[in-house]
């Protein structure tokens, strides 16, 4: 899918540094010729990377994964541009006008709700946001925006509601304490570097007093990286550092294993392990899962609802399954017959190759022979048919051409002779013309950085396996099938981060959007929210299948002018808040520079209907009234004031977004002084325009 | 955004004729014509912005604060406070705490993990009287709360106020604040150097150009040497002195450039082995506490110490010791010892520099700016004699060198970074008074054509620009769905938020801002006892349009008044009138409830059966009325033939149609008096005709 638009996109932004929001960005890169720039926050673009890192030797460890390569990985990488939170992109050339800026989304560090805006319209895209403040992370700033034109969200947990977070990681560390004391391990199979900060957090500071450790193929260096992004994370640990410079990343209790033999090096007895990948389809967890499975004092701590058709998905079934089917599958180095065949067929596919090459370069040389027979045929004029560059690489070949199959007549010489091929150099006015750059000396310093990524792979990598599939010594995966009795205990916690169905309700009734795409979520979800936001949020909501192509554009007008000295020292403005509002009657006219601009009337102003703005809340109005010394109360929805008037609104208040954007609020008594005293203070709340 | 694209106009209306809100003033309360104590007062229609909060560092007390006295505390907004040094943020636990300030205060991450340390540390070493401290832990504590943080390149608006930061690559976390207020940019630099050195990164060229840039002029027109050359001679000083058998001293601020320092001197060490006898001490309880800030904030570094992090911490010093104090110096031979303060104004670097300089075999390294009037000064200039702390005079024979490694921009990085940003309004601060001046000459001339203007103002002395900013309004929604052409009328709400405007439609009013609408029903009920077709009568009688009708649900009879009011007669014992507010229509329902109030007094009146023969007598009534009316005004008024008046005015005659109102008449004169009279009076007579508007 991604193939038929990739060449299309001008832009990729990037949200979460997890699997399901990065995962394909190198396979769509390398494969699909996406070239677009890539925009993406500090810790997003680090940890992606990382991330990446981790999945990709996890599942290389077990199966032939060829969708990418490490060096795709880091290409891919390579030019992001990063932004910080707030930050307004402006861009340039084809986006023009057009400004992305990333907003705190919570869930995971560094996750980002994209803000992109053009002329004063926001579309908004928030996938999993997390209204919660975290131990590590802040909640997200989703509802401070107000009114897009658009926004995109997810309807992934729309159905699902949480416990508070204190609850949920009490029975966390309740769960974990109850299994080690009866001497289990725990297994808690994890992402490599999103939500498994926060839960290294609750372990570092739970009173457990067994070992905890954490590892992935990249622990060490998440460990590492996320000490230094401080700044993206919760108000508290900012806080804490800046006047104890305690970080709180600073990790005393859970250790960081890369390799799995030093887990099994490890000291016997119950031990707490975070391990990749969170599907249990590879990675450390995969095996751990196998090993400890079998035993009925061990537990499975799920924290994430599984991806559909993995293992995880599976054991969280209920109720779970009494044993399952995994391959167990290993990388082995190639040895005795093996390694011969490996590599005579190596051999043999580089002489393909290399005869490939050869049979190629002489038909190249062939056809710039044929297409020599109009000219000269003294001079053969490389650079009439390639540029410069490439007549420079393929000349070498040629030469080499020339020399192993020894003299080849071109087929329209006079008389035998060597090619000759002229170099030519363009001139102009001023001489030669110089490529620049071939003059510029390299600055040391700048040298230093360009290897980032290439220094920081080779001291942190597992030295085992990896080493296995870094070197590119030959080696085969080998699988076996087996069955585990799945006899230990598995429970699933909610610790996703994500903002659960109620939150998701009331921040997307506060945000308003004028049009609200779904993705992602099942098709109940989906549907569920849907229809819920069609009742209280906006009339335009769209959940789009796949491929299916949406329609959202705006249907607003706009039009710049210009307001006038002279109208402007008429206004009188009334201020409402941030805002400050005024009605206005001009006449049109035109500046010096053709802008439309806004002149006083000639004329006396035409009658307008009046317009009462202002947003009435019940509850403040009450206690707006009894300050005033009205006995006031609430009673079936209504405002009783004094004896007799009552006032109360008519229809759908929450429902700001859609249908009708006017308050209806009724005020009835019968005639007495105190309808009018009421009314008088129900006046005061409002401007009159 | 709102400034790109539709830039705001930069034409200066050169005199001060504009209104008081165009009118753009900056204030130096402090770093005018002088280096230290960095204080920018700016404000523009009536938002106030504050840069930098800093002591001079020469001066103690009172003396050292900027001139706060100058403005009120209280009206500013914002205060951005661009890096952690003494000289502009050591004011601030003073200002938030001891002023009615009640504004926000904003600095990055960095300068505000650093700001806590190096202001504690300046509370215990600054030995001064209780009364001359200006502020105590407790204050730096409890301003730590009321301190904002901002990422670099975050955009933050406060009050209407928008305002981003650049990398200013002075130290680290400093950062130099763009502010947009109203479409009016100004760009205030700090300190800030544009060559990238061991661990921080050069200083950005801001993206968007400024209206004024306040800029540094430390250095005015001075070049700096290339940074390796520098290097190599402070090594080369360093080495050759040590190799002497003497000691090495470097005053330096605690933080900031001492890291750089130390980056160099850790390299030179390892690099060569026949020196790893000698030690290389950093006496600064300080060093150990913000290693871990220089730690976590790698981020905000450059590349090249972000490539040596991945595989080891350049912050973690392989030949350097710390050294607490001078009673833990064991000085016994060669050693090198880099000290604070950088000013030699008291401290360790003073003891060790009193106890050394009169010994040839030593040297004394200055790295970097050393204010006016400190000790540090003085020696640059090489005194046969200095006055030691214990107030006797000694020789000064020890070598002093003077190697800057700042991170000021010098000449050629302020006039390239000027002409890149190409602000039309240049204003000079921090820098002695004659660089400054230096400085100005230059960029006169280098910027000759360009028109800019180029302002270097002393401490309180205001600088005044006026910024004609054309205000730019969107018409959106509804009322935009044509745009209309020149002489056409526009009529809807002007919404301002901060300063942009918006013209839209009422109704659109919830669409685009989070202001609501609202209607007000109300309905009042009124007890009435009489028959409902007198209500209806007497409506007739006032008003044009009066639509009799029956309500649909609950099939009651009810009127409708001029499509505004709505009166029902509910029940046999009262009737309800509806409305939805505006004031026409509040004025119509009052009407309506007086008008009912009175029938009630005064039933049963009318039948509605007698109507045709009450209007018959009416009517005589009424020609009576007229006739009487008729003869007061003018006289001599008679019933003539076909039914008119006869009305004779001192021989002039004119003959007036009852019915038409037609006056004929010999007299122009009398017959408009005629006219105009009996228009009157049948006005007055008569109940409101329905077609008359």
């Amino acid at each position: 899918m991604v193939c038929r638009v990739a060449s299309t996109i001008d832009a990729v932004l990037l949200s979460h540094p997890d699997t399901l929001h990065l995962g394909a960005l190198p396979y769509a890169m390398k494969q699909l010729g996406l070239s677009a720039p890539v925009y993406a926050t500090e810790p997003v673009f680090r940890l992606g990377l990382l991330t990446m890192y981790d999945h990709y030797l996890s599942r290389k460890q077990v199966s032939e994964f060829d969708l990418f390569t490490l060096d795709d990985i880091d290409s891919t990488f390579q030019n992001v541009t990063r932004l910080t939170y707030s930050q307004n992109h402006h861009f340039s050339g084809k986006g023009e006008g057009i400004v992305i800026s990333p907003h705190v989304a919570g869930h995971l560090l560094g996750g980002t709700i994209w803000k992109i805006s053009k002329d004063g319209e926001d579309v908004i895209y928030a996938v999993d946001f997390n209204h919660r403040k975290e131990k590590h992370l802040n909640g997200t700033v989703l509802e401070s925006f107000v009114r897009p034109a658009v926004l995109i969200t997810d309807a992934y947990n729309a159905l699902n509601n949480q416990l508070p977070t204190k609850q949920r990681e009490r029975g966390f560390i309740d769960a974990i304490k109850k299994t080690v004391e009866a001497g289990g391990n725990v297994l808690i199979p994890v992402d490599t570097a999103g939500r498994v900060l926060e839960l290294v957090l609750i372990l570092e500071e739970s009173p457990l007093n067994c070992p905890i450790y954490f590892l992935t193929y990249v622990a060490s260096s998440t460990i590492d990286y996320v000490k230094s992004f401080l700044e993206w994370m919760s108000d508290n640990i900012a806080k804490s550092f800046e006047h104890t410079r305690d970080n709180a990343f600073l990790l005393k209790h859970v250790s960081l294993l890369i390799n799995k033999s030093d887990l099994d090096n490890a000291p016997a007895g119950p031990k707490v392990v975070l391990a990749s990948m969170a599907s249990l389809e590879g990675g450390f967890a995969h095996d751990i899962f196998v090993e400890w499975a079998t035993d009925t004092k061990n537990l499975i701590l799920f924290t994430e609802r599984g991806q559909f058709a993995t293992l995880a998905r599976m054991l969280q079934a209920d109720p779970p399954p009494k044993a399952v089917k995994v391959t167990m599958s290993k990388r082995i180095p190639l040895v005795g017959e093996e390694l011969l065949a490996y590599e005579e067929e190596q051999n043999r596919i580089k002489k393909e190759e290399a005869m490939k090459a050869s049979i190629i370069k002489e038909e190249e040389l062939k056809v710039v022979h044929a297409s020599d027979n109009v000219g000269d045929p003294m001079v053969i004029d490389a650079s009439n048919t390639q540029t410069s560059q490439e007549a420079a690489v393929s000349h070498g070949g040629r030469y080499r051409d020339v020399l192993i199959d020894g003299f080849v007549p071109p087929p329209n010489c006079a008389a035998p002779m060597f090619p000759f091929y002229e170099n030519a150099s363009e001139w102009d006015d001023f001489g030669e013309v110089i490529n620049p750059d071939d003059y510029v000396i390299k600055d040391d310093d700048m040298d230093q950085g360009a290897l980032p990524f290439v220094s920081n792979m080779d001291g942190k990598l597992d030295e085992g396996p990896a080493s296995l599939i870094l070197d590119m010594k030959p080696s085969k995966v080998v699988s076996t099938e087996l069955t585990v009795q799945v006899k230990c205990s598995l429970i699933y916690m909610d610790f996703e981060g994500r903002a659960d169905s109620r939150a998701i309700k009331s921040i997307l009734a506060h945000v308003a959007p004028l049009k609200l795409v779904l993705v992602r979520g099942s098709a109940e979800a989906t549907e569920h929210l849907k229809q819920h936001c069609l009742k209280n949020v906006c009339p335009q909501v769209y959940a789009p299948q796949i491929e299916e192509t949406i329609d959202v554009t705006s249907d607003l007008c706009a039009y710049k002018v210009q307001l006038s000295e002279k109208l402007m020292s008429n206004v009188l403005f009334k201020k409402l808040g941030d805002h400050e509002i005024a009605w206005i009657d001009a006449e049109v006219g035109e500046t010096e520079n053709g802008m439309l601009s806004l002149l006083p009337l000639s004329t006396s102003a035409p009658p307008h209907k009046s317009v009462l703005v202002g947003d009435l809340k019940l509850a403040d109005f009450k206690q707006f009234l009894s300050s005033k010394g009205v006995q006031v109360e609430f009673a079936g929805g209504a405002l009783r004031c004094g004896e007799y008037v009552t006032l109360r609104k008519a229809g759908d208040a929450s429902q700001k977004g859609g249908l009708s954007g006017t308050q209806q609020i009724v005020l009835e008594g019968p005639l007495c002084e105190d309808y009018y005293k009421i009314r008088d203070y129900l006046y005061s709340q409002f401007y009159l325009l | 955004m709102a400034s790109i694209g539709q830039a705001p106009s930069l034409k200066r209306r050169d005199p001060p004729a504009g209104r008081e809100g165009d009118q753009l003033i900056i204030t130096p309360l402090g770093a005018g014509n002088e280096v230290g104590r960095s204080c920018v007062y700016m404000s523009f229609k009536g938002k106030t912005v504050l840069f930098d909060c800093g002591i001079h560092p020469a001066y103690s007390g009172m003396a050292a604060l900027p001139y706060f006295d100058e403005i009120d505390p209280s009206t500013i907004d914002v205060l951005l406070i661009t890096h952690f040094h003494l000289d502009h943020a050591a004011s601030l636990p003073y200002f938030l705490e001891k002023t009615t300030f009640k504004g926000r205060v904003f600095m990055t991450h960095a300068t505000k993990a650093i700001y806590k340390l190096l202001l504690s540390d300046y509370v215990k070493v600054s030995k001064v009287s209780v009364e001359d401290m200006l502020y105590d832990e407790q204050d730096i504590f409890r301003s730590m709360d009321k301190i904002e943080v901002i990422d670099f390149h975050q955009t933050v608006e406060v009050n209407g106020i928008r305002f981003w930061c650049y990398t200013a690559g002075h130290v680290l976390g400093a950062a130099m604040f763009m502010v947009d207020i109203a479409g009016v940019r100004v760009l205030y630099t700090g300190d800030y150097s544009r060559e990238e050195d061991r661990h921080l990164r050069a200083a950005e060229i801001p993206q968007f150009s400024p209206d004024i840039c306040i800029i540094e002029s430390t250095y005015g027109v001075q070049l700096h040497q290339p940074r390796h050359i520098r290097e190599k001679r402070f090594t080369d000083v360093i080495h050759s002195t040590i190799s002497q058998g003497g000691r090495v001293l470097i005053p330096a601020y605690a933080l900031g450039r001492a890291q750089e320092l130390l980056l160099i001197l850790d390299e030179f060490w390892s690099n060569h082995p026949e020196l790893h006898n000698i030690p290389i001490y950093y006496a600064s309880p300080l060093a150990k506490k913000c290693m871990a800030v220089y730690q976590t904030y790698i981020n905000s570094m450059n590349e090249r110490i972000r490539s040596q992090f991945a595989t080891a911490n350049p912050f973690d010093f392989k030949h350097i010791s710390p050294l607490k104090s001078i009673e833990n110096f064991n000085d016994v031979g060669p050693s090198v010892v880099m000290a604070s303060p950088g000013g030699l104004q008291s401290g360790l670097s003073r003891q060790l520099f009193d106890m050394w300089c009169s010994d040839k075999k030593n040297a004394c390294v200055i790295p970097g700016y050393v204010v006016e009037g400190t000790l540090a000064k003085t020696i640059i200039n090489e005194p046969k004699e200095v006055t030691l702390m214990n107030g006797l005079t000694a020789p000064l024979n020890m070598q002093v060198h003077y190697i800057s490694f700042s991170a000021h921009a010098d000449f050629a990085q302020t006039s390239a970074f000027l002409d890149e940003v190409m602000p039309p309004n240049i204003v000079l601060v921090h820098g002695q008074e004659n660089e400054m001046g230096r400085l100005k000459q230059k960029l006169v001339t280098q910027f000759a054509d360009r028109n800019t203007k180029i302002l270097t103002p002393k401490n309180c002395q205001s600088v005044e620009m006026y910024f004609n900013s054309e205000k730019m309004a969107k018409t959106i929604g509804r009322l935009a769905e044509k745009t209309p052409e020149v002489g056409e009328t526009v009529s809807g709400l002007l919404v301002k938020k901060g300063f942009t405007y918006q013209i839209m439609a009422p109704e659109d009013l919830h669409v685009f801002s989070q202001l609501s609408t609202a209607n007000i029903n109300q309905r009042i009920t009124i007890p009435y006892t009489g028959a409902f077709g007198v209500i209806s009568h007497r409506l007739k009688q006032i008003y044009e349009s009066v639509e009799s009708s029956v309500d649909e649900e609950s099939s009651i009879p009810m009127l409708r008044v001029h499509d505004r009011v709505t009166v029902k007669h509910e029940s046999d014992k009262h009737i309800s009138v509806h409305w939805t507010s505006d004031p026409i229509s509040d004025m119509v329902s009052d009407s309506v409830v007086a008008l009912v109030l009175n029938i009630s007094r005064e039933i049963p009146k009318f039948v509605v059966e007698t109507e045709a023969v009450k209007t018959e007598e009416e009517s005589a009534r009424v020609e009576k009325i007229i006739h009487a009316l008729l003869v007061s005004l003018f006289g001599d008024v008679k019933f003539g033939e076909d039914g008119k008046l006869v009305i004779n005015v001192d021989g002039n005659v004119a003959h007036l149609d009852k019915q038409s109102g037609d006056v004929e008449s010999e007299n122009e004169g009398l017959k408009e008096r005629v006219r105009t009279a009996f228009r009157r009076i049948r006005s007055a007579v008569k109940p409101i005709p329905l077609s008359a508007s």
